[in-house]
């Protein structure tokens, strides 16, 4: 278990702290913190000295002027929702949640911008001008809570992003608070930059360039329709050349997820929502455009999965329908705890044509390993979540799952691919990072770092390792839902 | 070695790289530096970077130098030729991505993806000109933005050359990746300042189907803005221009103020889209198919203003700009949809007449949250006029350390970039 390396703070800080945020914006007792010793990666923890919770920019800037005098570092935390160990206080004593933080500034629907405060819920952007027709294309998972604050250091996606985007490419300005506290505006509304691409480099630094207070985004329009295909075939193979032939066509759909036979297996014996049991994989293609256009472009994608192999395409026929489908894919998580008591998931990426090589290694891992792994993932970008199941009660199970879960990060890189698609670095993958990048690239990085934070005092021992740092993994990957 | 007279320096050059790959400038390579290179590979761009660093000479990489020679007001000591590194590494149609040495040309690199129905979508004039390292390098972009981005939206993987002559990557080759600091982000647009770049991966995307470019010309520039704005909320299109009227000629419309709006998808799509556009613009609304299209479309991007004594770029707000074009007071060609234009002057003038212009189009600028971006301007007015706007304090002392970590010996490309840099 990770512990939090620096000496015990001096206590003069709580009343320095409450002093800029009032005296319910600080938590220091050891029970209320307890929720803030890790977030969706549960399987290393540790708790911050201190919470701070700030409500706007100038109290944000006092705070970080306060530890920068002290030289202490410190954690910023969103709603706690990432998945690779992003927000655990690791060498760094407080915790800065920007939770209260929650504004909706201004809403810009001529020019599609929204100025938000950086605690704002994603879901809650999307709601404020969906009655408008508009809405905010990054959509992780875990939308209904995480923030936008932890989206811009994640550079989250979502189903969406294959046709949409990730969060950098939504993100037109911020506002940044430095680790010494000064205040930088950094882009602006306008879609061009003035200078280096700052905005750039700070979306996906995993918040070590300081504290996002502010974001102005880009809203989209609202397509005028959907149309949800469920594809079903013998095997993954079959599955992922549809896949292919989906993108080779010039199709871009909105969403192309796939489960493999394990995984439609456990979703229709626990939700029973009408998956055929013999199906070695399924592919669900959602598309979106103008009405008119929609179903002619439905009957030309089931012409194309047929054609590659599909064995039935089934359209949904009306909104129930699709969110039916829709339920089958998010709740395959869920599902998972009939087939083990733990299960782990990665996330690794592969080029799209190398989806069969990259299943075919995985099945091959775990006839290795004795162990099973199922797969649901999102097909269309090549962002593989295989999970590899176990029980954390047998110590050979457990080796077992770490070593699988290595070796399909180390065949994603072998074929060109990445160690993460969507859930960043964090604590988890540092050890990973050489696998990808020579010594000098990460170096270059760590000083890219050091341009915003010289002292590295924002959140520190994420992302890059420690040159000839050698990082021990314990357990298997995390076990919370995507 | 900065004492050195060039032929000197072209000596010492030629012991480093051999020969054959040292020259003296020609054509506008001048305005860059008078001694080029042409190194085959990263390693001998390494291998230069390390000598330049130790002797305190400065360098610069080139494409075809059209943007630079217009930037610098004086050149560096040695122009960094990409020419001789322009393969394609590697071209994966089925995954929809290329790597590319960034000596490639845009239209080298398209003229492939052709072959399979994909396209690199950014589009600056002239592609047969444009290199990959200078399409990123300086974040070119053209009507295209609107609905495909920049290079920054597309660039997914590149290779440079840093200080110390390290040869650094970030990113990959998967179109979605969270891996490590975003170091694509950094060199978009840096213009050569931070290192050299020496090969990108992009991601790149199908042709659209049935495009369908739609013109439709006005009396003035202000109709045609209104025109341009009911298109946009009428359709998702492809890109939305609006030239002014001494740009009307180049589409059969002399004098007239012109709305260029393209569009395309299924043949279901593309004829509602007709429909609606033709509807938004109001007018005998001419509607160019196929090659037609694809011509109309070629002579929209390839505007390169080479008539004009000064050329800037405006980047305000996308509703602001009708009122902040009226107010420049300048002939333009307007990315519309996106805020952006580039406005020009026409004919013979004096350098105070092009000094005065473009402080006005600042203040224009300023007023709206804006920038503006000289582009070019003619010898006799170069002198004195910042070609950059300066971002805000806190952002400009950011970048200036940027520069400085990226480039501690100052030999990259400097002193022309914003706030100095």
């Amino acid at each position: 278990m990770a512990t939090n390396l620096q000496k015990p703070f001096d206590p003069r800080l709580i009343p320095e702290l409450q002093e800029i945020v009032g005296d319910d914006g600080v938590v220091s007792r050891a029970t209320e913190l307890k929720v803030y010793e890790c977030d969706g990666w549960t399987i290393e923890k540790s708790m911050p000295d201190l919470l701070v919770r700030p409500r706007n920019t100038a109290e944000v800037s006092a705070i970080l002027q306060l530890l920068h005098r002290r030289n202490l570092s410190f954690v910023p935390r969103g709603a706690g929702t990432g998945l690779s160990g992003g927000c655990l206080p690791l060498a760094a004593p407080v915790m800065i949640c920007t939770s209260r933080m929650n504004r909706i500034l201004a809403i810009d629907l001529a020019n599609r911008r929204i100025e938000v405060e950086s605690g704002v819920v994603n879901l809650h952007v999307t709601n404020a001008v969906k009655a408008q027709g508009y809405f905010y294309a990054p959509d992780p998972s875990s939308q209904v809570a995480c923030t936008i604050g932890g989206n811009i250091a994640e550079n989250s996606g979502g189903p969406h992003t294959l046709k949409y985007g990730v969060t950098t490419n939504h993100v037109l300005g911020i506002e940044l608070v430095l680790p010494d506290g000064e205040i930088a505006e950094l882009g602006s509304p306008v879609e061009e930059r003035c200078g280096y691409d700052l905005v750039g480099a700070v979306v996906g630094a995993e918040g070590t360039s300081g504290i996002v207070t502010r974001a102005t985004l880009r809203l989209m329009r609202e397509p005028q329709a959907h149309r949800t295909l469920l594809a079903l075939f013998r095997d993954v193979d079959s599955a992922t050349r549809a896949v292919t032939a989906i993108i080779a066509a010039g199709i871009i759909p909105c969403a192309l997820e796939m489960m493999d036979q394990l995984i439609v297996h456990a979703v229709e014996e626990a939700f029973h929502v009408g998956l055929p049991q013999d199906a070695g994989a399924v592919l669900i293609i959602e598309i979106d455009g103008i009405s008119a256009a929609m179903d002619e472009q439905a009957r030309y994608l089931t012409e194309l999965v047929r054609g590659a192999g599909a064995t039935e395409v089934r359209l949904a026929r009306d909104e129930n329908e699709r969110a039916a489908l829709w339920k089958a894919r998010k709740r395959a998580f869920g599902a998972i705890g009939r087939l083990a008591p733990n299960y782990a998931t990665q996330d690794g990426v592969v080029p799209r044509t190398k989806l069969p090589a990259i299943l075919r290694e995985i099945t091959e891992i775990s006839r290795r390993y004795d162990l099973r792994i199922g797969n649901v993932f999102h097909a269309g970008d090549g962002n593989i979540h295989p999970i590899v199941m176990y029980d954390e009660r047998d110590a050979s199970q457990v080796r077992r799952a770490i070593d699988a879960g290595r070796d399909i990060l180390k065949a994603c890189v072998e074929m060109g691919g990445s160690l993460t698609g969507e859930h960043g670095i964090g604590v988890e993958k540092m050890a990973e990072m050489p696998l990808i990048f020579s010594p000098e690239d990460l170096l270059v990085m760590a000083e890219l770092r050091r341009v915003f934070d010289p002292g590295q005092r924002s959140n520190p021992n994420k992302v890059i390792p420690a040159p000839g740092g050698c990082v021990e993994i314990a357990f298997p990957r995390r076990q919370a839902p995507l | 070695m900065d004492q050195l007279d060039s032929s000197e320096l072209m000596h010492n050059l030629a012991a480093v790289l051999g020969t054959e790959r040292v020259r003296i400038a020609h054509g506008n390579e001048a305005g860059v530096a008078a001694t080029v290179v042409e190194p085959e590979n990263a390693e001998q761009i390494s291998e230069l970077v390390h000598k330049c660093e130790t002797d305190g000479i400065t360098f610069a990489p080139m494409g075809a130098s059209r943007t630079l020679a217009q930037i610098r007001s004086a050149p560096v000591r040695i122009g960094v030729s990409l020419t001789r590194m322009n393969r394609i590494v590697n071209y994966e149609p089925d995954d929809m991505t290329a790597v590319a040495e960034a000596g490639l040309t845009l239209e080298e690199l398209n003229s492939v993806a052709a072959g399979r129905g994909q396209r690199l979508p950014c589009d600056p004039a002239k592609p047969e000109l444009t290199t990959l390292g200078a399409l990123v390098g300086a974040a070119k972009a053209g009507p295209l933005r609107l609905s495909e981005g920049g290079p920054r939206d597309l660039l997914i993987g590149v290779r440079f050359v840093g200080h110390g002559g390290r040869l650094i990557h970030g990113g990959g080759r998967v179109v979605k990746n969270v891996a490590g600091y975003d170091l694509m982000k950094v060199l978009t647009g840096s213009f050569g300042t931070l290192g050299i770049i020496t090969e990108t991966t992009f991601k790149l995307r199908p042709f659209p189907q049935n495009y369908t470019l739609a013109m439709a010309s006005f009396d003035s520039a202000a109709e045609a803005l209104t025109a341009a704005s009911r298109a946009e909320a009428a359709a998702s299109l492809i890109h939305l221009e609006v030239v002014s009227q001494s740009l009307g000629e180049r589409f059969g419309r002399t004098g007239r103020s012109v709305v260029l709006a393209g569009f395309g998808g299924s043949r279901t799509e593309a004829d509602h889209y007709r429909a609606f556009i033709s509807n938004a613009l109001r007018r005998n609304t001419q509607m160019l198919t196929a090659n037609d299209a694809l011509a109309g479309y070629a002579s929209l991007r390839d505007i390169d203003f080479d008539h004009a004594p000064v050329v800037a770029e405006l980047a305000v707000l996308p509703s602001e700009l009708p009122q902040s074009l009226a107010a420049c007071n300048a002939e333009f060609r307007a990315h519309a949809a996106s805020g952006i234009a580039q406005l020009f002057l026409c004919g013979g003038r004096s350098e105070k007449e092009i000094h005065g212009a473009v402080s006005r189009w600042r203040d224009v600028a300023r007023a709206a949250r804006g920038y503006v971006r000289v582009l070019r301007v003619l010898d006799h007015a170069r002198g004195g006029l910042e070609m950059f706007d300066q971002p805000n304090e806190a952002a400009l002392g950011l970048m200036r350390r940027l520069k400085r970590t990226f480039d501690p010996h100052n030999v990259f490309n400097p002193g022309c970039f914003v706030g100095g840099i």
